[in-house]
């Protein structure tokens, strides 16, 4: 027992480790990705049989309520007993990497399966990638906790997470990697790369194992000419448009739920409701929406343009009610869906307008808006690619795949500069990538940089005792203390008392609180440095004094936060090398 | 004075004797205050290896008009500056992290659990969690306001016990109260308890600071910690045993702490002393 929990608190002793943490985090890989791929099969097939059961009552006019009934009781479930923060997973573990190492509770690794299987199973517009993505993570970091590895070997765990699950989930190794790297790490290093591919391949095996090795959506052939690409330039426009819409609703919706006094479960009722108003008319925004994806992509779906075009609408609108009003879930089956109706409609536009042109299949604008939305919407082009790619089975796709993600992106971040998973972290100065000043800058903090070789002084010193003073000391500051409570008052510096210095007349005249500066820029330990090297910057200063309660504890210069941001610097390469 | 005591304000007449203990603890540990009044019931702490979610009862939500009033009226009744704690960063939007870089932090018996066992009861898995990953030690104040005269370590000679041991001189150094240790001899001789002292260069340091060792030499914790004077805080090394042994036979912390009303200091395997 002792030497399993030594094995377990120090896998890098065992001597199969020793060479290096590679193999130890390929293994902790391989078992991060079969756990976060069969809670990732665990939701599909559980929301698989539950839609099948609620599409039963369907016909009933009380179905309207469903989705809100889910909702309520999926909000209750995640605040109530899971005691867990709103949100709908993909940030926070953005944030957990970015912030803390990749940290993340043992909660996590199922409350959002259960309350996003709530949501989505009973009809709300939303999906169970961000969810199977949270839990992974959260099922890689407390791995990594288990193991007691460090921060980088626990990002690099979060990651196997995630991409096991995303692999699981959508059978598909190579989106659940790229999604990874792009998304939730923001680097491709050595180090992470290499397990993350493996859990990528552990969790598609479980998928296939325990599913069979389905695509999501059955192949078609098309065959796409020279006007189909030219075409995609304009579809890339749409759906970028498209994904800044759907943005800006998720962004509003839950400020507007908020205006409402009611409780937050009462909240995620009403939101569900109104979905399900919105689905009586259009079952297409219902719950994930794979099957009206794939009858998109088979050309059998059959609502002329206009209805097509409104229902577009009307699935962004239910996935901001779902989720904007307190529903569990995620952006990325809405995503596909609404990608996929603006293909439609695109298509049909265009058909309308040029009916003597042979356009290719409207199947294939249905794969090409949804990659254009994923793309558009994560800003993460090679996601969307590979996603429909692989999901699809189809390579032909490819050219104009590549346009329609690459502008799509690229307008997009034009419009917003941070993706719908970003945003929120970047307006608040929590997006923390690896190599960034932000990031570097983060690992040090005031204390580790405090320089409290200063000598102090009081306010009643002579300044002739300063003089002497002076001699000793190898600095142009002076902190100025009160003698009897020690509370900082003031700093002297060199340069301001220059005149006094060469007149001895004034040596007994003077005392220090006539010529001390009292209104110091001080900085708190507790400021973070971004801050202060901002206030040190507008002010143009070189050096401020570090005051805590009152008192004096050091000096805080830019020349030592360079020294030290190079060091931390070269740390941080040194692992990304 | 750069040590700092985190405590959460619980805007009710309970929480008003749970901070002017840790107010007392401050002054007699030459350390600041920092108070955070909750606006949500719960929070996260970050440590190094392990993220622990606080969930606090709905009564720190009390009045939440008065309570930075309260709570500054007893700071300064106390001659101390008002620091108000307000977080920066939020995992989700009702969910802030509270930072682990402080000295000290006040756990009041009834974080992790109901009102109705305040006082005595059971360190709670949050707690716990806290104790084992913190950097500082853990106060657990009495029920009412108690000022303490003296301090008692019990010191099982473990590498825990042996922080607590520290820590306890060094609050001897800063309030100049006597200090007392109490060790239960578990099978052992005085003079092994005596040798891991001096093994851990706290010898000089103890004949200098400390004012005596008292040995219990039979019978459970539980019947010996009458000996312990009412009016002693109480430092006590925790979770020394490993997780099997502690499931087994019950952790000594608690045992102790439902059986002594005490206000307790909790040090954990992760504590950094600063002797």
């Amino acid at each position: 027992m002792a030497m399993l929990t030594k094995i377990r608190r120090h896998p890098e002793k065992w001597s199969l480790f020793r060479p290096g943490d590679r193999i130890l985090l390929i293994l902790i890989g391989i078992l991060v990705g079969i756990c976060s791929g069969l809670a990732a099969v665990a939701l599909s097939r559980s929301l698989f049989a539950t839609l099948h059961w609620v599409h039963s009552f369907h016909g009933s006019w009380w179905a309207f309520l469903l989705p809100g009934i889910g909702a309520a009781v999926s909000s209750l479930f995640l605040n109530k007993v899971m005691k867990e923060g709103a949100g709908h997973g993909v940030p926070e573990v953005i944030y957990s990497v970015s912030r803390y190492g990749g940290l993340m509770r043992l909660r996590s690794s199922w409350s959002r399966l259960i309350s996003s299987w709530l949501t989505i199973g009973s009809g709300g517009s939303a999906g169970p990638e961000a969810p199977v993505v949270m839990s992974g993570a959260a099922i890689g970091s407390n791995i990594a906790k288990m193991f007691s590895l460090n921060e980088r070997q626990r990002v690099t765990l979060v990651g196997c997470g995630a991409a096991g699950a995303i692999s699981a989930i959508f059978n598909a190794p190579i989106a659940g990697m790229v999604f990874t790297i792009e998304v939730i790490l923001g680097e491709w290093t050595a180090l992470n790369i290499v397990p993350i591919a493996i859990a990528s391949v552990a969790g598609t095996e479980i998928s296939r194992f325990l599913q069979g090795n389905n695509i999501v959506f059955d192949h078609r052939q098309f065959n796409i000419g020279f006007v189909d690409i030219l075409a995609s330039f304009g579809l890339a426009v749409i759906a970028a448009l498209a994904s800044i819409l759907l943005t800006r609703l998720l962004r509003q919706m839950p400020g507007l739920a908020r205006k409402a006094p009611l409780p937050i479960w009462l909240r995620a009722a009403v939101g569900g409701v109104i979905v399900g108003l919105i689905g009586a008319a259009f079952p297409v925004v219902l719950g994930e929406g794979y099957h009206s994806i794939q009858a998109m992509i088979d050309g059998v779906f059959t609502p002329g343009m206009l209805l097509v075009a409104v229902a577009t609408l009307a699935k962004m609108l239910a996935t901001a009610f779902t989720l904007g009003w307190g529903g569990s879930g995620g952006i990325f089956a809405p995503s596909l869906v609404v990608g996929s109706l603006a293909g439609l409609t695109f298509h049909r536009c265009l058909t309308f307008i040029w009916p003597a042109v042979p356009w290719v299949d409207e199947g294939c604008f249905a794969l090409l808006g949804m990659a254009g939305l994923i793309s558009g919407m994560m800003q993460a082009p090679l996601t969307g690619i590979f996603l429909i790619v692989e999901i699809t089975g189809g390579y032909e796709v490819i050219l104009p795949l590549i346009i329609v993600s690459a502008i799509s992106s690229t307008v997009c971040q034009y419009i917003e500069p941070a993706s719908f998973y970003l945003k929120e972290l970047v307006d608040k100065g929590q997006l923390l990538r690896p190599g960034t000043d932000a990031r570097v800058l983060s690992d040090l903090s005031v204390h580790e940089l405090l320089e409290r070789d200063c000598i102090c002084v009081t306010r009643n010193m002579l300044l002739r005792d300063f003089v002497q003073t002076v001699q000793k000391s190898h600095r142009n500051f002076f902190p100025v203390e009160d003698e009897g409570t020690g509370r900082f008052l003031g700093i002297i510096h060199l340069d301001d008392i220059r005149p006094y210095l060469f007149d001895p007349g004034l040596y007994d005249a003077v005392i220090l609180e006539q010529i001390m500066d009292h209104q110091v820029e001080v900085v708190h330990p507790e400021d973070e440095l971004p801050d202060i090297l901002r206030r040190m910057d507008e002010r143009r200063l070189f050096s401020m004094p570090v005051v805590s309660n009152g008192r004096f504890l050091g000096m805080i210069s830019k020349a030592t936060l360079l020294d030290r941001y190079r060091q931390e610097l070269r740390v941080q390469t040194q692992f990304i090398a | 004075m750069d040590a700092k005591l985190f405590h959460i304000f619980r805007n009710t007449p309970l929480g008003r004797e749970t901070l002017l203990q840790s107010l007392y603890f401050c002054k007699q540990a030459d350390a600041t205050p920092v108070v955070y009044i909750p606006r949500h019931t719960k929070f996260l702490m970050y440590f190094e290896n392990d993220v622990v979610q606080v969930d606090l009862d709905t009564s720190y939500l009390t009045a939440p008009g008065s309570a930075e009033n309260h709570a500054a009226e007893l700071l300064s009744d106390n001659g101390m500056d008002p620091d108000f704690f307000q977080p920066k960063n939020f995992t989700a939007s009702t969910l802030p992290d509270i930072p682990t870089h402080f000295d000290f932090m006040c756990c009041p018996r009834s974080i992790s659990d109901l009102s109705s066992k305040i006082g005595l009861g059971y360190i709670g898995p949050r707690v716990r969690r806290i104790v084992n990953e913190a950097h500082f030690p853990v106060l657990l104040t009495s029920g009412v306001f108690k000022p303490w005269k003296r301090i008692a370590v019990l010191f099982g000679g473990s590498a825990n016990a042996l922080n607590a041991l520290k820590l306890g001189l060094r609050l001897r150094r800063t309030s100049g109260m006597p200090l007392v240790v109490y060790t239960l001899l578990e099978g052992k001789s005085e003079e092994d308890y005596r040798s891991i002292v001096r093994q851990a260069h706290l010898e000089d340091d103890f004949e200098r600071h400390g004012d005596g060792w008292h040995f219990f030499e039979d019978g459970p914790i539980e019947e010996n910690l009458y000996d312990i004077p009412h009016d002693a805080l109480t430092v006590v090394g925790a979770f020394g045993h490993g997780l099997i042994k502690d499931m087994v036979f019950g952790s000594m912390v608690e045992k102790i702490q439902s059986v002594l009303p005490n206000n307790l200091l909790v040090v954990g395997p992760k504590y950094t002393s600063l002797v």
